[in-house]
């Protein structure tokens, strides 16, 4: 017998990486112009684990973002997916990781659920922080990077079974993980957090019924004051800049030559 | 908009000289929970069709979308989009219906056609004029795809003049009797829905037609094999016979004999679907020319450094915006409820798929060789885009049907006019002297000295001042031409083809300017002009390209080589052949 599990997933509204980014020449931020947004590719691979151990276990998923009203559609597009509601955190404004992990910590402390599964880090600022800081302070049990044996062409895949496995007393989760130059398995106690790489699962495209359904699933408002939570940022951007353009390759004629000028130009031999 | 129902077109109004600022200003958004689910559905879309990029090509080659793929379009529910809620559909407006078909023409016009195909035509008959019990019946079953749709109205011997066909229906007791064929029906083979048109009062009877819902299951049907064709490969066309097909009588759809007007309201309402695809292709070709242009090297420098390059890439921008602006407004005007929306409708397909013809050959010339080669998706864009200017009307017929709509109501009054005040016309100047209000109206046109109510916009910002004078002067030459036009044909303007066109090519082209200026005039307003640099580039290129192609247009009313080329044309014709070959 299975024990029914309530699983607790992020949707933060990201840059979508195919839209060309170009950073204001002030430095002050990035041209919002011409930007698509989409969920954080990391939370989308959470969402779709969180659905297949549900879709195992029964119970309940929750999809929390945190942002202005343009996150609506993040977490409609997750509750299209098929979750089953969502928590929006409303602010405007900078965030660092931790503001951000202290209002999920309260959102879980609310919520109450088994597992929190994140996106190991969001694509638009790479912090991969979050997750980290949300189990240390929450107390619980944590397995960052979670990843799946097989590759995700395997069968085990297309069949959507899930990579993490829940005790069959419902009190613990076992997860492999990317380690470096390899695969690493931990077994944590439940309540925990999970963060999600990138082979973990192939997440669901959300057909059209579930997108027609999303729109009546609830949004549950919060603020971060009454949540209770301080997030004037402790950390802050002074300036961002485009990586310089690298420079033209060229064509060298023979070995010798190329040889020459790894030694006088390149300096590397 | 006080009562949408109530008022004429916006080409009828421009054809008096009259601009309805009212209709197309502002210019439409979408609401924002529609935008929310419209952005959802095209995400979706994205992540079910890019996986099979590759595999769009091998379909093509194939001439089929296999099974499992149709399967895995009706899982997701791409049938079901403009079928209402209640129905188990999405209930899309029309604008984000024709949204949504612009994001599958990105990646296969022959899915495109397939899901427009069904949603667009063939069960656009049972949402415009089907009974509850008929909705009831089998809208549920069209939005899980359970049942796709097609739609019959062509036949061997009758395509443009669909009102020729020669299948019939007899009523036998409970039911019809349906004999005939169809040809080159989209979906024939893989449709379990038809919306038939047939002859229902004897052969020959042109006018008396009907249009009945005739479903697979009904024995006596039958389908031939899957056309090889030049593109829309993918998308099945078959023929489809009905050989005593027993229909029973509830599936009249609409009134008996009045299948024509049925026929051309599907046709009327479905044909921004199409035009929402053409602009999903001209996307996606302004996409894939400029990641070309800018990696092939030639001459040591990337080609889309060259001007002759640029020039192409910059046409296709705006032919772009300018089609898509025009779908938009369209699309506004259905949804909001404005009926008189066909004239506009028409100028949208012919534009769009001029545009993406166009659009299509340029980005083929840009990628060179490799545009020619089948690995590449250029080849395939341009042999699907060329059946656009066809079916659904083809265009020759389309602006045939563009200048006499909304010249219709100007003959009217000149008719009018022309009974009460015999005589009158032949000598115009004695007609100014009659207070007639129509008289004045002209006068006024024909020197622009007396101001004419809703000559000119009042709403537009004063960023696009210059752009509107020069469209309200265009405005006042095309009623001066109109009514010249139809001063100097009367009712045998019927069988003056190029006179006809040549007012349908100006009014395709104001429209579509008007549609532009509108959106440009509205963008500044909301983000500032410092904002909307490039829309107003957009606006300076396409409006002049506009004054210029419709000047000439109104010379050529008078200095032309018409007779010329008709009589080369009987010259060939009488000849079947060329006559000049010496060896
Ligand atoms: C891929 C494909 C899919 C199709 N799908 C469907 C479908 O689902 N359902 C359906 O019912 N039909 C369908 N059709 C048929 C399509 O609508 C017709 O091909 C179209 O209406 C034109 O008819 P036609 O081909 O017989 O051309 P014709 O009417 O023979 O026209 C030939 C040429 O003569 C011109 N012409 C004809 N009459 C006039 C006139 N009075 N004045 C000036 N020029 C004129 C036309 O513009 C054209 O250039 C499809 C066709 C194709 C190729």
């Amino acid at each position: 017998m299975l024990f029914p599990m309530k699983i607790l997933v992020t949707a933060k509204r990201v840059e979508d990486p195919e839209s060309k980014i170009k950073v204001k020449p002030d430095g002050t931020g990035i041209v919002p112009e011409g930007l698509k947004y989409k969920i954080n590719p990391f939370d989308e691979i959470a969402v779709e684990e969180a659905l297949r151990l549900v879709a195992k276990h029964k119970g309940e998923t929750v999809v929390v973002s945190i942002g202005g009203k343009e996150v609506h559609e993040q977490l409609r597009h997750a509750m299209a997916m098929g979750v089953d509601r969502a928590v929006w955190v409303n602010h405007t404004g900078p965030l660092d990781q931790m503001a951000i992990a202290g209002l999920l910590k309260k959102v879980c402390e609310k919520e109450k659920p088994d597992m929190a599964i994140l996106g190991k880090q969001s694509i638009d600022d790479d912090q991969n922080q979050v997750g980290q800081y949300m189990a240390e302070w929450l107390g619980w049990g944590q397995a960052t990077f979670a990843s799946k044996h097989e590759s995700l062409d395997s069968d085990a895949e297309k069949s959507k079974t899930p990579a993490l496995v829940v005790g069959a007393d419902g009190k613990t989760v076992k997860v492999v993980r990317e380690v470096d130059g390899g695969l690493g398995t931990v077994e944590c106690t439940l309540p925990a957090v999970v963060t999600t790489d990138l082979r973990l699962n192939q997440p669901r495209y959300a057909p059209l019924p579930g997108i027609m359904k999303a729109k009546s699933k609830p949004i549950e408002e919060l603020t971060p004051a009454g949540l209770g939570v301080d997030v004037a940022p402790k950390l802050t951007v002074l300036k961002m800049s485009a990586p310089a353009p690298r420079k033209a390759g060229i064509k060298v004629p023979d070995v010798a030559t190329l040889m020459q000028k790894l030694k006088t130009e390149a300096k590397v031999i | 908009m006080a009562d949408p129902k109530n008022q004429s077109s916006f080409m009828s109004s421009l054809c008096f000289g009259s601009i309805e600022e009212d209709l197309i200003l502002p210019y439409p958004q979408m609401k924002q929970p529609e935008r929310e689910t419209l952005k959802n559905i095209i995400g979706s879309l994205e992540q079910l069709l890019k996986p099979h990029e590759k595999d769009f090509r091998v379909w093509d080659r194939a001439g089929e979308l296999p099974p499992a793929f149709i399967e895995e379009l009706k899982q997701f529910g791409l049938f079901s989009l403009v079928i209402p809620e209640a129905f188990g559909g999405m209930g899309l407006s029309a604008t984000a219906y024709s949204r949504t078909l612009q994001e599958a023409a990105k990646y296969d016009a022959s899915v495109s056609v397939t899901v427009g195909a069904h949603s667009s035509i063939g069960m656009r008959g049972l949402l415009l004029f089907g009974t509850d019990a008929q909705k009831q019946k089998y809208l549920p079953k069209l939005a899980t795809g359970e049942m796709i749709a097609a739609f019959c109205l062509t036949e061997p011997g009758a395509g443009s003049d669909a009102a020729s066909i020669t299948t019939t229906a007899v009523k036998e007791g409970d039911h019809w009797v349906l004999n005939g064929n169809k040809l080159w029906i989209t979906n024939g083979g893989i449709a379990q829905f038809f919306t038939v048109f047939a002859k229902t009062g004897g052969v020959g009877e042109r006018g008396h037609m009907t249009a009945f819902i005739v479903t697979r299951d009904l024995a006596g049907i039958s389908t031939g094999h899957h056309e090889d064709k030049m593109g829309l490969r993918a998308s099945n066309t078959t023929t489809v016979h009905f050989d005593n097909v027993k229909v029973p009588l509830e599936n009249v759809l609409g009134e008996e004999g009045k299948g024509f007007k049925v026929a051309m309201k599907i046709l009327n309402s479905g044909r921004t679907g199409l035009g929402g695809g053409t602009v999903g292709a001209m996307k996606k070709l302004i996409e894939l020319s400029t990641k070309q242009a800018k990696e092939r090297v030639q001459f040591g420098k990337p080609i889309a450094e060259y001007g002759l390059v640029r020039q192409k890439l910059g046409h296709m921008v705006v032919e772009c915006f300018a089609a898509e602006s025009a779908v938009n407004m369209v699309n506004h005007f259905i949804d909001s409820g404005h009926e008189e929306y066909a004239v506009e409708a028409a100028i949208t397909k012919v534009f769009g798929t001029e545009a993406l013809w166009r659009t299509a050959d340029e980005a083929l010339q840009i990628a060179g060789g490799n545009g020619f080669m089948c690995e590449f998706p250029y080849e395939r864009m341009v042999r699907d885009s060329r059946i656009n200017r066809i079916f659904e009307g083809t265009n020759e017929i389309l602006r045939l049907f563009i200048a006499l709509t909304a010249m219709n109501e100007v003959g009217g009054e000149l008719k009018e006019l022309a009974s009460s005040l015999k005589g009158v016309f032949d000598n115009p100047i004695k007609g100014f002297g009659v207070l007639s209000e129509y008289a004045l109206r002209r006068a006024s046109l024909a020197t622009s000295v007396v101001k004419r109510e809703k000559g000119a916009f009042t709403k537009l910002h004063p960023a696009v001042k210059e752009k509107q004078e020069q469209f309200q002067e265009l405005t006042r030459d095309l009623a001066a031409a109109v009514d010249r036009i139809l001063r100097k044909h009367g009712k045998n303007i019927i069988g003056k083809q190029f006179a006809t066109k040549r007012l349908a090519d100006i009014m395709i082209d104001l429209f579509v300017l008007a549609s532009t200026l509108s959106r440009v005039s509205t963008a500044i307003s909301e983000k500032g002009a410092t904002a909307c640099t490039k829309e107003l580039e957009i606006l300076e290129v396409f409006s002049g390209q506009v004054r210029r192609r419709v000047k000439s247009n109104f010379n050529k009313i008078d200095d032309n080589d018409d007779e010329h080329i008709k009589s080369l044309a009987d010259h060939a014709l009488d000849a079947e052949g060329y006559t000049w070959d010496n060896v």
